[in-house]
């Protein structure tokens, strides 16, 4: 039995073992030779009682593991899914430029700062807005924070309107970003997918309806908030030329614009990229740019084909090297 | 008092009598020196035209009405209750002022209101003053009056609500002259019970200067204060003003700045000032279209006469605020939308996402986890 391995102990085995020494085992234990047992025999006894227990934990931990995983089918098909998501992501191609990434940090870091010290403006009752006012280290300083991060923003919306003329890139998802008829269509069909109307997602291109409405979205915020901001940065001359009532329409319009595309953009947009089972944590496309094969086909199959049939990506399992949207200017 | 007893009754004996017949004659003999007392005080001052040229030419009247002490809450007290520092006839000295903490502190047995105003009254900045021998500074008796102390209820008072600019105004005379002028001192002039006179902002015995953040005056309390009656609708409706003001004022750049601990942003009095509030419609006030572009030029350098184009205090989510009013309801009606339609989107997506997974899993036993 002593020479037994750990898992070939059975629960007859205990059992038995349990059996065979339950009279002596009181006797066993408290005198070195119990009454009617050689010396050897005690020796025995007392290994054998010694070892089972760590061999009974062992295999008690081992029953509530399989609790937990209830076979070892389940855990073969989660490594297996491991390895198909590391090939996944070797197979992946950058489909969007680090131009274009440096553009969206910009855009994004000046959009959290101008949330965190705009936002206890608009809700100035909520405890939290004084709480947070103080921690920036009060009104002036966050006054300050905010006129940085609508700096930050005007300069990236005036640069990404440069993109958009003269990058070659730039023009040519400027121009595939204009919303067509095609986009009515294919946001009517993805709705009867959902619903189960149609089997099949439309095929998108570069840019489906919801990333240019995204695009739209953020084009739109910022024509408003760059300029009811400036309006109301630069009040005086604001009021000096146009009346006091440009002033006060600016500041309407910021303060709901500036509700409206933080909503969009907690609900909508973190959907999008951080909560949607699919993506949930989160992509990291916005940090290195890159789309797995599978996702590519399956979320811009026409852009897929493009960028097949050019050669950018070869196939399944090749991992596309350097294939980015160029930056030639 | 009573230790004076003996100077005036002279030949009393004091010692060996039971305590009762000394209780019975001291309360006798009191009751008549005492009525005898302020008659002698009166033979002086009692007299119509009493009066001292002081070496300096100017002349004290020192005439003294004897009713009005018996009318006033102090009708049962005697000169030397108060005039302590008098003990002979005729008085050298001057008096000292009238110590009216004599009688006046909380947990007195004088009688005396039990009130908290005494000490109140030591951190205002009256009471500071004095308290730092300012001799300017005055001490209860300069806005209470002398003899004739009243209840505040009482309109005879010195410190009645209608009396009250003009004590303040004893000492405070060109803003007591500005008052006067202003729509709030014109309406208590003519009877008008709900104006404010100087101590329903400025607080009566807790009185501090602006500066002091306790100060209902205080840059960041001006607008608590103002509200006390701009914000109430049953006052307002009586006088045809608006009870939004204060607000709007709060909801305004300037009102969340000073919320915020911002004092030099702009509060109430900033434009329509402090004591010379006057209409919109005067030419004279302020808040006169003419005249904004100068009070706003007070913090805004180079207002032209475009700052009175459009409505100083405006309510979004009223109407008459024109097309701001159009703009927040736009505003309303597009985020209200997109965010349905998001949210719709959002649901979809997971509705389909969810019976996708559980085709899967009842088609093969196995969770899918595979994109949809």
């Amino acid at each position: 039995m002593s020479t037994t391995p750990a898992n070939g102990w059975s629960q007859q085995d205990s059992e038995a073992v349990i059996r065979a020494t339950d009279e002596k085992l009181r006797d066993a234990l408290s005198s070195d030779v119990p009454p009617g047992l050689t010396t050897e025999e005690a020796a025995r006894l007392r290994r054998t009682l010694l070892d089972a227990l760590p061999r009974e934990a062992a295999q008690g931990a081992r029953r509530l593991c399989h609790v937990f995983a209830t076979d070892r089918e389940r855990l073969r098909e989660a490594e297996a899914k491991q390895r198909t998501r590391l090939a996944r992501e070797a197979s992946a191609v950058e489909r969007l430029s680090l131009h274009l990434r440096v553009q969206h940090m910009i855009l994004f870091s000046s959009c959290i700062l101008l949330i965190i010290t705009g936002l206890p403006i608009k809700f100035h009752e909520s405890a939290v807005s004084g709480a947070v006012m103080s921690l920036f280290g009060g009104p002036s300083v966050t006054g300050f924070l905010h006129r940085a991060g609508a700096v930050g923003l005007t300069l990236i919306g005036l640069y990404h309107i440069f993109y958009s003329v003269a990058f070659r890139s730039g023009r040519r998802d400027f121009g595939l970003l204009i919303p067509k008829l095609q986009d009515a269509k294919d946001a009517l069909r993805q709705i009867l997918y959902f619903i189960g109307r149609r089997k099949e997602r439309p095929l998108y291109g570069r840019f489906s309806y919801i990333e240019k409405f995204d695009y739209w979205a953020v084009y739109w915020g910022m024509v408003v908030m760059i300029s009811s901001g400036f309006i109301l940065w630069f009040k005086e001359a604001a009021i000096n030329g146009f009346g006091k009532s440009i002033y006060d329409i600016a500041r309407e319009a910021h303060s709901d614009e500036a509700l409206l595309a933080t909503l969009a953009i907690v609900i909508w947009h973190f959907y999008n990229v951080h909560f949607n089972p699919k993506r949930f944590p989160g992509s990291l496309t916005w940090w290195n740019g890159k789309i797995t094969v599978d996702e590519f086909k399956e979320e811009h199959p026409l852009e897929y084909e493009e960028w097949r049939l050019s050669g950018k990506v070869a196939g399944e399992q090749e991992a596309a090297g350097e294939a980015p949207p160029g930056d030639n200017a | 008092m009573m230790r004076r007893l003996p100077d005036i009754a002279g030949g009393i004996p004091r010692r060996g009598a039971s305590v009762l017949v000394l209780g019975l004659v001291a309360l006798f003999v009191a009751g008549a020196v005492w009525g005898q007392e302020d008659t002698r005080c009166l033979d002086c001052h009692g007299k119509p035209g009493f009066k001292k040229v002081l070496p300096s030419g100017r002349t004290l009247d020192l005439f003294v009405e004897p009713t009005l002490l018996r009318l006033s809450v102090h009708k049962d007290k005697h000169c030397v209750d108060c005039h302590a520092d008098v003990n002979e006839v005729p008085h050298k000295e001057i008096p000292q002022k009238v110590n009216c903490r004599k009688c006046h502190y909380q947990g007195n047995t004088e009688g005396a209101p039990q009130t908290g105003r005494y000490l109140e009254f030591d951190n205002s900045v009256h009471g500071k003053a004095l308290k730092a021998g300012n001799p300017k500074a005055p001490a209860c008796q300069d806005c209470h009056g002398d003899h004739f102390i009243l209840p505040g209820s009482d309109p005879r008072s010195n410190v009645s609500r209608s009396n009250i600019p003009q004590v303040c105004g004893g000492c405070h005379l060109q803003i007591y002259g500005q008052y006067r002028e202003s729509i709030h001192g014109k309406a208590m002039a003519s009877g008008v019970k709900d104006a404010p006179v100087c101590t329903d902002c400025h607080g009566e015995h807790t009185i501090a200067r602006p500066e002091d953040r306790t100060s209902s005056v205080n840059p960041g309390r001006v607008a608590n204060t103002c509200a006390k009656c701009h914000a109430k609708v049953v006052i307002m409706k009586k006088y045809g003003i608006n009870s939004e003001q204060v607000a709007t004022y709060e909801e305004s750049f300037h009102g969340i700045a000073n919320e915020f601990g911002v004092l030099k942003a702009a509060n109430c009095a900033s434009c329509h000032t402090a004591h010379d509030i006057l209409p919109p419609d005067d030419p004279r006030s302020t808040v006169n279209p003419k005249n904004i572009p100068k009070t706003c030029g007070k913090c805004h350098p180079g207002a032209n006469a475009n700052f009175a184009k459009g409505r100083i205090h405006i309510d979004a989510k009223d109407p008459s605020a024109g097309i701001v009013y159009w703009v927040a309801l736009g505003f309303k009606v597009l985020t209200v939308s997109t965010l349905l339609g998001l949210f719709l989107h959002i649901g979809l997506d997971l509705f389909r996402q969810i019976r996708t997974r559980k085709e899967k899993d009842g088609g093969n036993g196995k969770t899918g986890e595979e994109r949809s």
